[in-house]
């Protein structure tokens, strides 16, 4: 029962969120359920309401209408310093005329918990970011990713049940990034903290988070677990902001339901088969994805003939573009070492893919 | 063209510009720099070249009691405009920049006001309405007067001040959990404190050295130090006006060293470890 009590204390609820500055939605109708101890991402690209959204959880942004809730309990209009969560900001927010040990124990001291105290668990907390020994350093003797952990021992030394991440990581290069994602990472598992990271960036959302809520234009796409958002995508924005999509528009043969395998005619020519994402009528209107992964080549024998126009060899993968005639374009990726054979410019190819690698959705769907 | 320098601009334009540029300059150091020999000169009158060298009118003006007077009086009214000025200005250029004020506008031109309307005109206006509040040579109303020819000034340092500090700042300071008053003192103030401190040195000086309004409002008995130099230089142009006004340019000096200083250091602390080192 306590620690039923303690694990609710960690869980972040957004209801109906909207924030509109002027006559824009920045934020159109967003409901999400954080679990004590789960690591969400929140992906999108800029102006996906990512960032306002977090800011309406931080207490930085009041929304304009909906609710915001913190450990069950309504925080809506609550001042930002009264809801004692951690935050990193995305650029460097170190106290530049304090040191990094002051700097870490500066929430400590605005919670009136003594010296000896503080220097304790400030020492703590510094070496849970594996940077023991640095107390006394001024801040700029420190490099960027040296400076976002000190800022993430500052926003955990006071055991937040929630921290909030806006894109940490996004000022540092790519291998130190790489690096702090598994680091942070194994950070929350070990403490059990709860996290809500805004990023803009799939593969950073897809490495750290148990869950992925993908944004767009204010709206919420879909809320999954990475290999859900990947191999079963609901919109086409998810399919092509996810990963690669091919995208073929086409119209059904006849109607199917969603989940339904039916055969659809595209537009340009040729009949293939897909699983409907969406409830699709005879003759609707769609748009076939297909990950290129999943495109399979074969020597000209018929079905969706077409040829390839470029070869991209890229080490670990090769990427075909073969042309379908009526300017449609397939990429197709052939994975190094799988014995494939390999296609050079003007070939003739074959086009094809499993029904169950298609996925079909109606054209007016959102995205 | 010869390779690896850079084209230099025509000769003789260049040199006339640069001899015009140091005539302007010298022009108006000119007298500020003649007056400091000329209070040395051990002659009863002004005179130049100093026939010369004696402290004697230095001597002179610190053993007249009138003199020490106006200048006790003079760095009294400073010292409690200064501390009125940075804080009122202070107040308001923080409301200013991170507040949603109405009319801001309308507020930044009244701002100004004291620095556009001419003195004379201000100086008419705090007479008349002095008198009736009987604050005419009470230090309560040269504060006052000076408070409000100080405050453009230091509303617009510490505006550029917290131009330069980052409000992401704040942010952090609050999601950390502390107040607004607690962020204020805690992370803002030290970041702007080198502009608040220029702020309140020049305000000192502006009513240290302020004299049409002060010419208006003082009394018989409590003027401050311009006022008694200008009733002196009435019926007695003694070298001790140039040997206070010597001492006065050589503090104007030191105050301007000084905000240097101050702006160096806050141009340190806005560049903080923005860029941070490579790892």
């Amino acid at each position: 029962m306590a620690r039923n009590a303690v694990n609710s204390e960690g869980r972040v609820a957004v209801h109906d969120l909207v924030k509109r500055f002027g006559s824009v939605a920045a934020v159109d109708g967003v409901s999400l359920d954080v679990a004590a101890g789960e690591f969400v991402a929140l992906l999108g690209p800029s102006g996906s309401g990512k960032t306002t959204i977090l800011m309406a959880i931080a207490g930085f942004e009041y929304p304009t209408s909906g609710r915001v809730e913190i450990g069950g309990e309504d925080v809506t209009w609550a001042p930002a310093n009264k809801r004692n969560l951690g935050m990193v900001f995305q650029r460097y927010t170190l106290f530049p005329h304090m040191s990094v040990a002051e700097n870490i124990a500066f929430p400590l001291k605005m919670r009136g918990i003594g010296r000896v105290e503080r220097e304790r668990r400030a020492l703590a907390a510094l070496e849970t970011v594996r940077l023991a020994g640095y107390g006394e350093r001024r801040t700029n003797q420190l490099s960027g990713g040296q400076q976002q952990r000190i800022a993430l021992a500052r926003a955990i030394v006071y055991q937040p049940r929630v921290l909030l991440m806006d894109e940490p990581l996004s000022a540092l290069d790519k291998n130190l990034r790489e690096e702090m994602q598994l680091e942070i990472k194994h950070l929350q598992q070990q403490l059990g903290i709860t996290v809500v990271f805004v990023t803009h960036d799939q593969t950073e959302a897809m490495t750290m988070a148990d869950r992925v809520a993908v944004l767009d234009l204010g709206r919420l796409q879909q809320v999954g677990a990475p290999r859900d958002l990947y191999e079963a995508p609901a919109t086409p924005f998810v399919a092509g902001f996810i990963g690669e999509t091919n995208f073929l528009p086409g119209r059904a043969v006849a109607a199917a339901a969603a989940g339904e395998t039916l055969a659809v005619d595209l537009d340009g020519g040729g009949r293939v088969a897909a699983v409907a994402v969406d409830r699709l009528a005879a003759g609707a209107a769609l748009r076939l994805a297909v990950r290129p992964e999943r495109v399979r080549l074969a020597p000209s024998a018929g079905g969706l003939g077409g040829t390839v126009v470029e070869a991209i060899y890229a080490g670990v993968a090769t990427t075909l573009i073969a042309e379908l005639g009526g300017e449609r374009r397939v990429r197709a990726r052939i994975a190094a070492g799988t014995g494939e054979r390999n296609w050079s410019d003007g070939e003739a190819v074959d086009v094809s893919w499993r029904p169950e690698d298609a996925r079909a959705f109606a054209a007016g769907a959102a995205g | 063209m010869t390779a690896g320098r850079p084209p230099r601009q025509g000769g003789v334009g260049r040199l006339l510009l640069h001899a015009f540029a140091y005539a302007v300059i010298v022009f108006l150091l000119l007298p500020t720099v003649l007056v400091a020999p000329m209070s040395v000169s051990p002659e009863k009158y002004l005179q130049f070249p100093p026939s010369g060298f004696s402290l004697r009118w230095y001597g002179e003006y610190f053993a007249d009691r009138e003199w020490v007077e106006a200048t006790l009086f003079s760095a009294e009214a400073g010292i409690i405009s200064a501390i009125g000025a940075t804080v009122v200005g202070t107040m308001t250029a923080l409301a200013l920049v991170r507040g949603r004020v109405r009319g801001r506008a309308v507020v930044e031109l009244l701002i100004i006001g004291p620095v556009v309307v001419p003195h004379i005109a201000l100086a008419v206006a705090m007479f008349l309405v002095y008198e009736q509040l009987r604050l005419t040579g009470t230090l309560l109303g040269f504060a006052m007067a000076h408070i409000v020819l100080a405050l453009p000034f230091a509303i617009f340092t510490v505006l550029a001040a917290l131009y330069r500090f980052d409000a992401d700042l704040e942010m952090a300071a609050l999601s950390c959990g502390a107040s607004r008053i607690a962020t204020f003192r805690h992370v803002t103030l030290p970041m702007i404190a080198p502009g608040v401190a220029s702020a309140a040195l020049f305000a000192f000086i502006i009513s240290f050295d302020e004299a049409v309004v002060s010419f208006f409002i003082s009394d018989l008995d409590r003027k401050t130090l311009p006022r008694k130099m200008f009733e002196d230089i009435d019926f007695d142009v003694s070298p001790v006006l140039a040997a206070v006004a010597t001492m006065l340019s050589l503090l104007t000096i030191l105050v301007l060293v000084l905000g240097h200083f101050f702006k160096q250091m806050a141009d340190r602390r806005a560049a903080p470890a923005r860029e941070g080192k490579t790892p």
